[in-house]
């Protein structure tokens, strides 16, 4: 297991996570998004499943392995998902979790000229944000929003780098509703090549 | 000329520039230095990779100031399919994968490589774990 924390602020801000999970693995930093993007995680969580051949098997699965509600402080496994990744282990090739090419180009489909486009937007955000010009860094992020509106990852990471209520005149709720986003997680899919 | 940021791909670096506009026009070194692409007889290069300058686009591309020879690397990154944003305030440009980088993913099975730093900074890469299922978490902070 490898986890990639996406973060432009590195590891002052992945470090009180990892450190409370004990992680025990490779625990890396994406700063600037650029795997992120290679491998099409548009929001996070994102998991990826590569075989010993370092091909890829299954792309970009919504999940936590546990959620907990916070009202009631209640965790709970994610046991199916849980049951198809040791499916996998146990059984490697024959596991019927695996997907084939086409499942997985679905799933991290063609980049387009507004994808990016919206890259580019973002990435110099972030670069005027991290250097003191939060307010002229919304421009570029406000750009790349509207270019690939379904991009969760550019918004959530921008939205943490000001106030979404003062700069975006959103609440996280209400854009959680945007038809123009489009769902905040895919439903989980855990069909294989069928 | 006039100062400014050009962040290319990983690369960040001041420059002299000559900034028309959204168009940013280089001195032959500074092209080289900021962005690693030389012009030469035979096009705009770049390790084995030699772009021909199309007739038709050479004067947007190319061009004599007090200066010597400039080069537009906005126009560049029109006629190689690279995305790239410019903030006028502060002078800061950035330029993204050329065309035939980011159109050619779906080329292949094998999952991209990659190299990233852990905690510590040390680096690790994605075809140095080869040999073990691998599962391969996104996550962040936010």
């Amino acid at each position: 297991m490898v986890t990639i924390a996406c973060d432009a602020k590195g590891r002052a801000a992945a470090e009180p996570f990892t450190t409370a999970a004990h992680q025990q693995h490779p625990s890396l930093i994406d700063e600037k998004l650029t795997v992120a993007e290679l491998y099409d995680a548009r929001n996070v969580p994102a998991a990826f499943w590569i075989d010993e051949e370092g091909r890829m098997v299954r792309a970009n699965d919504p999940i936590y392995a546990q959620r907990r509600n916070r009202e009631t402080g209640e965790v709970t496994l994610n046991t199916e998902y849980l049951d198809a990744v040791r499916d996998w282990v146990a059984k490697g090739p024959q596991s019927k979790y695996l997907m084939d090419q086409e499942r997985i180009n679905a799933r991290r489909p063609a980049l387009d000229a507004d994808d990016v486009a919206a890259a580019a937007e973002f990435h110099l955000g972030t670069y005027l944000a991290l250097h003191g010009h939060a307010a002229d860094a919304l421009v570029h992020f406000k750009r790349a929003h509207a270019l690939r509106p379904d991009n969760w990852t550019y918004k959530r990471q921008a939205w943490s780098l000001g106030d979404i209520e003062r700069d975006y005149g959103t609440t996280f709720q209400e854009a959680l509703k945007d038809p123009e986003s489009g769902p905040f997680y895919p439903p989980l899919d855990l069909a294989g090549h069928g | 000329m006039a100062a400014a940021t050009v962040l290319y791909q990983e690369r960040e670096a001041e420059a002299e520039v000559s900034a028309q506009g959204a168009e940013l026009w280089l001195t032959l070194p500074a092209l080289t230095e900021l962005s690693g692409w030389e012009l030469k007889p035979e096009g705009v290069c770049k390790d084995e990779t030699c772009v021909p300058v199309p007739a038709a686009r050479r004067a947007a591309l190319i061009g004599t100031e007090a200066s010597g020879t400039v080069f537009n690397l906005t126009e560049f990154a029109r006629l190689i399919q690279q995305p790239f944003a410019h903030d006028e305030a502060h002078a800061v440009w950035y330029f993204g994968p050329a065309g035939w980088e980011w159109k050619d993913r779906m080329s292949s099975r094998q999952a991209p490589d990659f190299e990233l730093p852990d905690l510590a900074g040390r680096m690790h890469s994605l075809s140095e774990l080869r040999g073990r299922k691998l599962f391969l978490l996104f996550w962040a902070s936010w």
